[in-house]
This record gives C-alpha cells, sequence and structure tokens, in this order.
C-alpha cells in the first residue's frame, strides 16, 4: 500500500489507522577524535507524548576489565543489568545526580546488579573503582527513537514516525548539537560535532 | 706578560675547546619516541635534527603536544590511567592520567672521526686523528602523561679517546604544562634540564655538532680575572644544564618569558657538577618574536609556506643569571706562580638573543656582558686578600642556511674577551655542511678554527643516527 494512500485513508478514517513511519538515517562526523562512533542521536522530547518504559531490562558487561557496550542509549524509565563477566570483582557507579550519583557496590563473576534510570539524564557515566580506567556511558533520553553512531559515523533510527522533531546528537567527548529533521517515510539527517 | 705568553694562551683558547669537544661533548639529540607517537617524520619538528623548525619549538613549549591538538592525531593509544570522570571527582578519586602507549624510549647513537690540531704550552704542534666510534649513545624517555605533565629524561653513555667511558643524567625533569588552566600562560619544570633560558642557542637546539663555548665554557676564574675556557674544575660562565625548578609560559602567541632557580654550578661548571652551598642562583628571560608561527603554534593571520623550515619571523630578547659561586674554592697561581686561593662571589650574566628567519635562512646571536666577584684569599690562612670585580664580554653570530632540505650548511664566528686585561680577545671559527642521508640519519662536515692561528683547528667527520 502506497504512503499516499494510506495518509488519504487515515484522513477519511479519522485517523485510526496508525501514523506512517520511516527510518531516520544519516551520518555524524565526529572532528577531533580518532573515530566517529559512540555519538548517540535521538529525537529530543515530544511535546504531549510520553512512552512506557520497557520491561525488557537494558545489558552492560563487564568483560576484560572493558564496559560493553561503551555507550548504551535507553529510554527513561528503563532498567539496566551490569553483568560482571570477569573473573575479578568489579564495581559500577555514576558521580551524575541525574543518575542520582549511584554506587552498587561490588560484585562477583557472573553475578548481575541492576538499576533503573527514573529520569532523563543525558549522560551518566558509569565508573568502576575497582578498575579506574573502565569508563562507560548510559543515555537516558525521553522518545525510543535513538540510535548510536558506529565508527564511520552512519546511524539509522528506526520506526520513526513521520512528523517534525529536534534531534540531538551526544557524544561522550565532544559537544552536543541538535537540529530540527522532518521525517517523511525514509529520511536523512547529518550532523558534524567538535570539541 | 709577554706576547708569546698571551699567544699560547689564545692558542689554548682552542685547544681546550677541541678537549672538551673531545672528552666532555654531551648533547641532546632529536626524540623518536614522538616520531613514534604521532607516526610522523623527525622533519615535522626538525630542520635537522636537533635544530627545531618553529613547529617543533611550538611542540616543545607546548610540553610535547601538537598545538591544538585533538585524539586522533595521536596514532600511539595512551593507555589510560583513569577514566576522564575522575577529574570531576577530584580530590576524592585521583585524578585520571595516562602513559605513552609505547614504552617512550629512543636511542641516539654519534660516531666522529676528529682531525685536530693545536699547540701545546712550548708552542709544539699536537695532531689527533681519532675514529670515535661511537662517541656517544643518548638513550631518551619522553613523552606525555595525560593532558598536564610531560617528561624528558636523557642519559648519555660517552667513550672517551683514551678508551675511559662516562655515564650521565644529562637530563630528567618533570613538566607540568598549562597550569591554573591557563593555556601556554604558566607551565613548570623541575628536575636537571636546559633551562628555558637558552631556547634557540643551547646546544640541544643547535645543528652544528659544536656547542657555543665561548658562553658556555668560559671560566671566570683566574688571578686577574678570568683568561680563557675551562677544561674542568673551572668557574661558572652559563651553566648549560641546571638542576631547576622554572616557569615558563607564551603569553599572546608571541611573548615569551621564563623564571627559574636553580643549584649553584660549582667546579666542572656547565659540565653538570653542582654546588651543594646555602644559596640558589636565578635565571630570567623574555622575549617576543614578530611574523611566523606564534611561539604555541598559532598560525592566525599568518601566511607560511609548506616548507617548514622557512618564515620570516624576528625574535628579539633579553635574559640574565645571577648567583653566587661562593663556599667552592679554586688554587689559582700568581704571575710568578705563587700559590693562591680564589672563591667566585657574586656574578651576573646580562645577554640579548635575537634569530631572524628569512626564507630558507637563519640567523642567530647572543651577546653576554659577565661580572664576577672574585675574592682572592690566602693559601695557608685563607684570610680575604681582596674582593674585586672583573667583567668580560662573550658574543657569537651564526647562520643556518637550507640548500635544500637534505644538504644544510652552517657558519659561525665567536668572540670572547676574557676578564683578565693582558689576554687577547679570542675568536673562532665554526663551519658545518651537513647531509640528511635519511631524516634520521645525518652526516655531518664540521670545522672550527682558532682564527688567531690557523694551526689550531679541528675538522670532524660526524654520522648521527637517531631511532
Amino acid at each position: 500500500m502506497n504512503r499516499p494512500l494510506v495518509l488519504a485513508l487515515a484522513l477519511v478514517t479519522g485517523a485510526a489507522l496508525p501514523l506512517a513511519a520511516g527510518d531516520l538515517h544519516g551520518k555524524v562526523t565526529c572532528k577531533g577524535v580518532r573515530d566517529s562512533g559512540d555519538a548517540v542521536v535521538y529525537v529530543a522530547a515530544i511535546a504531549g507524548k510520553t512512552f512506557p518504559a520497557p520491561k525488557e531490562h537494558a545489558k552492560i558487561d563487564q568483560m576484560n576489565l572493558v564496559f560493553s557496550p561503551h555507550v548504551l542509549p535507553i529510554l527513561v524509565g528503563t532498567t539496566v543489568d551490569f553483568l560482571n563477566s570477569d573473573a575479578v570483582l568489579h564495581n559500577v557507579f555514576s558521580p551524575d545526580s541525574c543518575a542520582d550519583k549511584f554506587n552498587l557496590g561490588t560484585w562477583p563473576k557472573g553475578q548481575i546488579k541492576s538499576y533503573q534510570f527514573k529520569k532523563e539524564c543525558v549522560s551518566a557515566t558509569l565508573l568502576c573503582k575497582v578498575h579506574p580506567e573502565m569508563e562507560a556511558f548510559v543515555v537516558a533520553v525521553p522518545t525510543p527513537y535513538f540510535a548510536v553512531t558506529k565508527p564511520d559515523g552512519s546511524f539509522k533510527i528506526a520506526d520513526v514516525p513521520d512528523g517534525a522533531y529536534t534531534v540531538k546528537v551526544w557524544h561522550p567527548k565532544l559537544k552536543a548539537t541538535q537540529k530540527a529533521v522532518t521525517v517523511a517515510g525514509s529520511s536523512a539527517a547529518d550532523f558534524e560535532i567538535a570539541k | 706578560m709577554s706576547r708569546s705568553t698571551r699567544g699560547a694562551r689564545g692558542m689554548l683558547f682552542l685547544a681546550v675547546g677541541m678537549a672538551l669537544s673531545c672528552l666532555v661533548s654531551t648533547r641532546a639529540n632529536a626524540v623518536p619516541a614522538f616520531s613514534r607517537k604521532y607516526q610522523t617524520s623527525c622533519q615535522t619538528c626538525h630542520s635537522i635534527f636537533p635544530k627545531l623548525n618553529p613547529f617543533g619549538t611550538a611542540f616543545r613549549l607546548n610540553g610535547y603536544h601538537l598545538p591544538g591538538e585533538t585524539e586522533e592525531q595521536v596514532k600511539q593509544k595512551p593507555v589510560s590511567l583513569g577514566a576522564d570522570a575522575y577529574a570531576r571527582m577530584w580530590p576524592e578519586m585521583v585524578y585520571p592520567s595516562s602513559l605513552p602507549g609505547n614504552v617512550p624510549f629512543a636511542l641516539n647513537v654519534k660516531m666522529a672521526s676528529l682531525y685536530a690540531s693545536s699547540h701545546d704550552d712550548t708552542g709544539k704542534t699536537i695532531v689527533h686523528n681519532d675514529f670515535q666510534f661511537p662517541q656517544e649513545a643518548n638513550l631518551f624517555a619522553a613523552g606525555t602523561l595525560g593532558n598536564s605533565f610531560s617528561f624528558l629524561s636523557e642519559v648519555t653513555y660517552a667513550e672517551n679517546p683514551d678508551g675511559s667511558s662516562s655515564v650521565e643524567i644529562e637530563h630528567a625533569r618533570l613538566d607540568l604544562i598549562s597550569a591554573f588552566g591557563l593555556e601556554h600562560l604558566f607551565n613548570f619544570r623541575i628536575g636537571k634540564l636546559a633551562p628555558n633560558l637558552y631556547d634557540g642557542f643551547q646546544e640541544m637546539w643547535l645543528m652544528t655538532d659544536n656547542g657555543v663555548d665561548t658562553l658556555f665554557t668560559y671560566n671566570p676564574i683566574g688571578f686577574n680575572g678570568g683568561t680563557g675556557l675551562a677544561d674542568s674544575g673551572g668557574g661558572v660562565s652559563l651553566p648549560a644544564r641546571t638542576r631547576a625548578i622554572e616557569m615558563y609560559g607564551v603569553a599572546a602567541h608571541r611573548l615569551f618569558y621564563t623564571v627559574g632557580v636553580s643549584s649553584p654550578i660549582g667546579p666542572g661548571g656547565s659540565n653538570g657538577q653542582f654546588n651543594n652551598g646555602g644559596g640558589k642562583d636565578f635565571y630570567a628571560r623574555v622575549d617576543y618574536k614578530l611574523g611566523g608561527l606564534g611561539l604555541d603554534g598559532d598560525s592566525t593571520g599568518v601566511t607560511l609556506p609548506p616548507e617548514n623550515w622557512r618564515e620570516t619571523s624576528f625574535r628579539l630578547g633579553a635574559f640574565g643569571y645571577w648567583g653566587n659561586g661562593g663556599d667552592v674554592e679554586y688554587a689559582i697561581t700568581d704571575p710568578d706562580g705563587n700559590p693562591f686561593r680564589m672563591q667566585q662571589g657574586r656574578f651576573s650574566r646580562a645577554g640579548v638573543f635575537g634569530s631572524l628567519y628569512f626564507g630558507d635562512l637563519n640567523l642567530i646571536g647572543v651577546a653576554v656582558h659577565g661580572s664576577d666577584d672574585l675574592s682572592l684569599r690566602d693559601n695557608d690562612t685563607d684570610a680575604e686578600i681582596s674582593l674585586t670585580t672583573h667583567t668580560w664580554d662573550a658574543w657569537f653570530a651564526q647562520a643556518d642556511y637550507v640548500i635544500t632540505p637534505v644538504f644544510q650548511v652552517s657558519a659561525r664566528y665567536e668572540n670572547l674577551r676574557p676578564a683578565d686585561p693582558s689576554v687577547e680577545t679570542q675568536r673562532a671559527l665554526n663551519a658545518n655542511f651537513s647531509f640528511l642521508v635519511r631524516a634520521n640519519i645525518k652526516l655531518m662536515l664540521e670545522y672550527h678554527r682558532d682564527l688567531h692561528d690557523s694551526q689550531n683547528y679541528q675538522l670532524a667527520t660526524v654520522l648521527r643516527a637517531a631511532f
């Protein structure tokens, strides 16, 4: 069924059908860092719209003294499980107020501790007191429309309803940016960020 | 003093210089650890190693960070010693730092074939023709520890012509860069170091094999004031290296300053021996650069050619060094051979520095006026007999020219008026032809001559490699 027909039917039937959705894709060029990965592209809060937190937990693993993934975007309200896959004790804490400066203590291999990100938080730094070099970021955003860029800077956010949005970009080391983007089916938006 | 005696002293000037270059030739060179870190050529920073080009000078003054350095320019990823977020938690948590990605060592090796002609005290000509293979090897460690700290150390192993050898820590220092959050303005260095007082004309920043002995190895001790260069155990002219705490900075991209406090230099002078007396020496320099790349690497509003050794600029400044050589006694004799003791009391050095870049030409000039309070003492009772002030002047002018990046030449004229009025002014010429065999291998032919006596000269063929 083609898109104009769907839109016409929606109008005729009083919008009983769901809004059309496409994807938002593009590229984030990150200046001054080794590659263009780890940027979070997300749709900012939409007036009058709220999104229920998913029941499924997100996961961050601690393996080989590294947080994986390094950057995790989530919808506000999501609970994140922190798994220790190493044979050494790990800790997870955040110094950021938007994550209540939580500290989950230490736990051994195979165990999981969880934390629910109840507030918008861009971003919560995750650290391990046992291994000071370990660092990761949870980015809790108000919509379920987000993606993390690949090393080449490309991203794709699926199932974004057609409409006009503010799209924001956050990066662990670079200045955030935003711009207005109109999504109509498969739409593209490119960004450039720097220090 | 007879004419022949004065002539002999003049000859001694060069002979001692030659001996110094043979015996205590220790110098810093290029540091390939940085080539590894940035995966870049030596020529990024050196017009011909160890001489820095304007970009290399900015790199050095930036504490071994590229001007406006970004993460992707550092090809060897450093080892994190703490996530960046710990900076926000200081002092509850340790401030983050990092280590160089690889062990930051580099080696320089220098082979020299020296042909030297000089006169001894009787006027007899002595010729040395010596393969000094190697003359010295320098082990460097250099790099950065996070964004705020950097370090440089150099251990030199030198083989002397007689087969003996020596090991010296020439540099061992830690730098704090851009303190108080003010970029380039306040930097601190602590350790054994070549003071920034001599930026641009200390031996570690010259393209020639020989340093400027008239500035750094003049011995101000003598019955009527200093007579020439020190061989060993001399007093202080300017210490080539010091144990110091130094602050330096660049303001408005072009104004450079440094101030420092250092341990007094004892017998051995510029060779790096130190006097543990109660006082401390002080030094300061200020200069300004017109045109060319900013001293911090800023290129705003400046059009620079792609040939990175070229620019049109003029740097002019003044410097001073003040100290007290007391507590160290030197055995001297009067003209009749009677023994006395002497102490170098308060001394001061005041100098001006200029460096002109014009295309492929770089002219460097430095003039120093020295003043020394010399305390003459009885050899038996150590009672002070007289306290007199003696002054001396030294200057040099050097022209470095880049024929092509592969072939570069240099000529330097040195002039020293010793404090002893009976000793004539000493003049020397140093000419250098350098062939950059590869970016990190250099062959030099260098001729050093006493302009008073054509038989006092040295011809050196030097091969240096950095890896």
